[in-house]
């Protein structure tokens, strides 16, 4: 299927080995914070986890930004929440504090390929799909801010403009930053 | 079981503020030096928990005020105010589109009112030229600032949140009393009376100058940090079909403010 296709990592000939020595020292010559090795199995700290069932805010099928149609029912005056791929991992909350009441979709903006569909698919979001507004939820690794970048060109391209909220996500889970851009 | 220092401290908390600041004057000062001032307020009936809520101060700066206020309030007892806990760390406020969109037209509203010692100077109420001039201001303040922003706070924005709450009591008050400036203004010009005009037109501008600043430092922050995002996209949506619906007129206003400057 030509999506999934257009979805294809671009992992090989990195060639990081992650984990080991020759990773950590070859990453440090390259400095891409995104692939950086760190391990915070040791840090003493254990996080509280919730007792209980946690109920998913999942409203929509499908998610990944190759395979949704703009215009589907769920998008239709919605607020949106346009994840890079790592947020959901790394945000404990990520269901009941951010996704709730909200429609997704789900992108990599640096391993996917294909991504001049992406901009369009937004576009379409505030022109025909009439989106009430876009929150970009990224990770703080400068490659995520690409997503921010693809929203904020579909914006500018649009003829509706929608309030557009960007917030990143620390690789600790914490939130580093929320706020409005500009309409 | 709540101890006694924690009841102390509940009590303050819960107390309305001019009723504090009329038995501790310290109070006042101790707020005025955080850049609060309540002590000027006509209301004055917000509880000190939501003037403290409301704003946002640095969680240490938040911690030193609040002990300050203790050891007035309660000489008699070793009260230590512990960092409050909240969702997110204050910083320079950044508005959501819609409250940004008020900002900005505020900046239009501070021009034109940074102006008004200059028409003042300039415009003769014994003259044509002089009344066109104050009445063209005039007409600035009722089209611009009252019917086109004022309505997007009252009408719209406010609605959003509880009448009765006193912050925004007093920011319509603000409303009204400018209101009443400004027909003074005009009664003074019909009467040829130019110390009438003098008088009212530059208590409107103190007035607006002060009230602005409040709404933009303290009220609108306050306000985003409440909207949900659903709420803001709303909001953007209605002001957007107002800006529709008055066309070039704000515009226009806009353009006599600068005109009126670069005279």
């Amino acid at each position: 299927m030509a999506e999934n296709k257009a979805r294809k990592r671009k992992m090989s000939g990195t060639g990081w080995t992650l984990g080991d020595e020759k990773g950590r020292k070859d990453m440090s010559a390259c400095g891409c914070p995104g692939s950086q090795t760190i391990d915070r199995r040791m840090d003493g700290k254990e996080a509280e986890t919730p007792t209980g069932k946690v109920a998913s805010q999942l409203r929509q099928w499908p998610i990944q930004l190759h395979l949704i149609g703009p215009n589907a029912p769920y998008y239709q005056g919605a607020d949106v929440l346009l994840t890079a791929d790592c947020v959901a991992y790394a945000v404990g909350g990520y269901h009941p504090e951010y996704l709730k009441g909200k429609s997704i979709a789900i992108a990599c903006p640096k391993l996917d390929e294909g991504q001049d569909v992406y901009e369009e698919k937004i576009r379409a979001w505030f022109d025909e799909a009439k989106i009430n507004t876009l929150t970009v939820m990224i990770m703080e690794v400068p490659c995520c801010g690409g997503l921010s970048a693809i929203a904020q060109r579909a914006l500018a391209s649009a003829r509706r403009k929608v309030p557009v909220k960007e917030i990143i996500v620390g690789l600790d889970g914490d939130i580093r930053q929320e706020e409005w851009l500009k309409a | 079981m709540a101890g006694e220092k924690e009841i102390a401290v509940g009590n303050m908390l819960n107390r309305p503020i001019k009723g504090l600041i009329d038995e501790y004057p310290q109070v006042g000062r101790i707020l005025d030096e955080y850049g609060i001032g309540c002590v000027a307020c006509s209301v004055g009936t917000c509880l000190l928990k939501d003037i403290v809520g409301i704003h946002n101060l640095a969680p240490e700066a938040e911690q030193k005020m609040m002990t300050l206020l203790a050891q007035v309030i309660h000489p008699d007892r070793d009260i230590r105010i512990p960092l409050r806990e909240r969702k997110n760390a204050p910083a320079a406020p950044t508005y959501s589109p819609p409250i940004r969109k008020l900002v900005e037209e505020h900046n239009w509203i501070k021009r034109w009112a940074a102006l008004i010692p200059a028409v003042l100077e300039r415009a003769d109420v014994a003259t044509d030229e002089g009344r066109a001039l104050l009445l063209a201001g005039v007409d600035f303040i009722r089209s611009y600032a009252d019917k086109y922003h004022h309505a997007k706070e009252e009408d719209i924005l406010f609605k959003y949140f509880d009448s009765d709450l006193d912050v925004v009591r007093v920011m319509l008050a603000d409303h009204a009393a400018a209101r009443a400036h400004v027909r003074a203004v005009v009664e003074g010009v019909e009467r040829r009376d130019a110390a009438t005009v003098r008088e009212h037109l530059l208590a409107y501008a103190d007035l607006l100058k002060e009230h602005i600043e409040k709404e933009d430092e303290i009220l609108y922050p306050w306000m985003d940090r409440q909207l949900s995002d659903r709420q803001v996209g709303e909001l953007y949506a209605r002001f957007a079909a107002l800006d529709e619906e008055f066309g070039e007129t704000p515009r226009r206003q806009e353009r006599f403010v600068q005109d009126l400057a670069a005279r």
